[in-house]
């Protein structure tokens, strides 16, 4: 029997942002906002403009940008969530504006590099 | 860099490193034309001719040729990055004067930063130096001189720490009180 939470091979996997992020040890920013969207893929980059050209629908994004724009990337993207890396504060309107867009926002203190290694390792790929 | 207070520290050290006395730091922002100004202005060695058109190549600095890092050439590619441009204009023992354009909506734009920190700390470590920080949004001028602060602060000096805490929320304060853009407005999705 497989287990619901069991950590699977790099591949075609799918986890829930809630399993990643309590996996992971982040710190989940935004309050009252569901988590349980199911994620595959991922994107991390620090350049706004590169984000929107290449993130796919349903990516979880992993940037070490704070400010307000992030959250509107990740609603024109349509993004399954945003991860900050390096232990970066998301600016307060930021999380403002993300509770009401509804785009999860997570705070690791790992550095971007260490993170995506450990998505992948969960399964998580930048597949386009 | 993330934020362009961090490349305005970094230009002023340049300025700093090159004897300057006087440093001016004007930022405009030309909402009509889209527009992001970034000027720092010193009265410091200058830069030679022959150096001049090398300043924004990465490779050719060394700091014991002359007094200037990576901040020109980083200073440039955000520039580029959106649209903008950097001009280098200097005059051995007259000064220097880097002038950055951005254009101020762009995504890729870096937000301003803590312009209050970054002055507080400049002005904090260097006391004797005068420091002008002019923020123009169209017609709305904030405007910080130490020349002035020195005469009312009278026998208080300008690295006492209750300087840098001035500095620090006059600035915050009267950025905000002139609409001052702290990042790009790409936020119409959200409206």
């Amino acid at each position: 029997m497989i287990k619901k939470t069991k950590i699977s091979q790099a591949g075609d996997n799918r986890m829930k942002l809630r399993d990643l992020a309590e996996h992971l040890g982040w710190e989940l920013k935004t309050r009252n906002l569901t988590i349980e969207a199911e994620v595959k893929t991922g994107y991390a980059s620090d350049l706004l403009s590169d984000v929107l050209a290449n993130s796919i629908e349903g990516d979880l994004w992993v940037t070490r940008q704070t400010h307000l724009n992030i959250v509107a990337i990740a609603v024109m993207r349509d993004l399954s969530g945003i991860l900050i890396a390096s232990g970066a504060e998301p600016d307060p309107d930021t999380l403002e504006k993300a509770a009401e867009k509804m785009v999860p926002i997570f705070r690791t203190t790992l550095p971007t590099f260490e993170v995506v290694g450990r998505l992948y390792q969960l399964g998580i790929t930048g597949k386009r | 860099m993330l934020e362009l207070s961090m490349h305005i520290l970094d230009i002023v050290q340049n300025s700093l490193v090159a004897g300057s006395t006087q440093v001016e730091i004007r930022i405009q922002e030309d909402l009509p034309k889209d527009l992001l100004v970034i000027e720092v202005k010193d009265n410091g060695r200058g830069i030679s001719d022959a150096m001049l058109p090398r300043v924004t190549d990465p490779f050719v600095t060394s700091r014991t040729t002359r007094p200037v890092g990576l901040g020109l050439p980083l200073l440039k590619e955000a520039t580029e990055r959106c649209e903008g441009c950097l001009e280098v204009y200097s005059e051995e023992n007259r000064g220097t004067r880097v002038v950055a354009r951005f254009r101020l909506d762009h995504f890729d734009r870096a937000p301003l930063g803590d312009m209050g920190e970054t002055m507080g700390i400049l002005i904090a470590a260097n006391p004797s130096v005068d420091f002008l920080y002019e923020h123009r949004v169209d017609a709305k001028i904030y405007l910080l001189e130490t020349r002035e602060m020195r005469q009312v602060l009278g026998s208080i000096r300008l690295d006492d720490p209750s300087v840098l805490d001035f500095v620090r929320q006059d600035i915050q304060m009267g950025l905000k009180k002139i609409g001052a853009a702290t990042f790009p407005k790409i936020m119409e999705v959200l409206r």
